[in-house]
């Protein structure tokens, strides 16, 4: 009569061991000169009463700061980038954001960003902010409103 | 019906019945030959006396197969102690197999567009330099529970 292999047994767990191990040096290691850059794209506009849930907790602060109705995240991009590194953000209405960490202290970031619509630089600016900080952008026109970044780093 | 074809029927009435038609072919054979009515006694009665042998040794091998089946019995129960009560090690096997299923799970997370909602834990932000060929800019700060803004005023558009 067959009996249960007892090393098939033993093995699984082992397998699982194995696998996790795999997964983990896998996973790139947030490095502290490397920064998580992270662009969400706003449609505000006055067309509709609707705040988009994906806007989280920013949501009831861009409507006491902004008079517009309605508000559409489109798109969102994050990029690890390491200090030096530029990474391109594709933004609607076939803008583009550049941005590059530059050198910092501590738990401060600090970003280069611009923001080009075709050849057209709209905005050059340097940031100093916080891990998990935030700031918006705001004006370029986008169809019947305006586009407004929210641009974090982490 | 010739001899040879009525030992062949008597041969295969021992092994069952036969039809109707070949059984009552047989019988009209048997009637008119004693040579073939004599085959067909002898190997009728075969058949009882095989049945009566068998039960016999069946009797004699009766504490052997009961012993053996006892075995086998024994066999069966102790795979499934065994298949009931697995080792701690693979009792708890899928503990390291479910995260493997999470890290897998944030590793291929959607990451084009994301719609997990913004938690910022902080709007301390300073702006170095801030400047555009094209456009106005305006920096809004509206105090420290609003974040910053940079506004882009487009040919007095917005």
């Amino acid at each position: 009569m067959p009996k249960p292999d007892p090393r098939g047994r033993a093995g699984a767990p082992a397998l699982s061991f194995l696998l996790l191990l795999l997964l983990l040096a896998a996973v790139p290691s947030e490095a502290a000169d490397t920064v998580s850059v992270d662009v969400g794209s706003v449609y505000a506009s006055n067309e509709g009463t609707s705040i988009d849930p994906a806007l989280g907790t920013i949501r009831e602060k861009l409507h006491s700061m902004f008079n517009y109705t309605s508000y559409r995240m489109l798109d969102r991009k994050r990029r690890s980038l390491s200090v030096g590194e530029a990474g391109e953000f594709e933004l609607p209405g076939r803008r583009t954001m550049r941005a590059t960490p530059l050198p910092s202290r501590g738990d401060n970031v600090r970003l280069s960003i611009q923001i080009s619509d075709g050849p057209r630089k709209l905005l050059t600016t340097t940031l100093g902010l916080r891990r998990g900080g935030m700031v918006l952008v705001g004006g370029p026109s986008h169809q019947a409103g305006v586009l407004i970044l929210i641009i974090s780093a982490e | 019906m010739d001899c040879r074809t009525a030992r062949a029927r008597i041969e295969g009435k021992a092994d069952g019945p036969l039809p109707r038609e070949a059984a009552a072919e047989l019988a009209g054979h048997l009637a008119g030959c004693p040579a073939c009515a004599s085959e067909d006694a002898a190997v009728s009665a075969t058949g009882p006396v095989l049945r009566a042998l068998t039960g016999i040794r069946a009797m004699e091998k009766a504490p052997a197969l009961d012993a053996m089946w006892t075995r086998v019995r024994a066999g069966i129960e102790e795979g499934r102690e065994a298949r009931r009560r697995p080792s701690w090690i693979a009792r708890w096997a899928w503990i390291p197999a479910a995260v493997a299923l999470a890290v897998l799970a944030l590793l291929y997370y959607p990451a084009g567009t994301d719609r997990s909602p913004f938690h910022p834990r902080t709007f301390d932000v300073a702006v170095e330099d801030v400047e555009s060929e094209v456009a106005t800019v305006a920096l809004v700060d509206k105090g420290e529970d609003l974040p910053r803004v940079i506004w882009i005023i487009e040919d007095a558009k917005t």
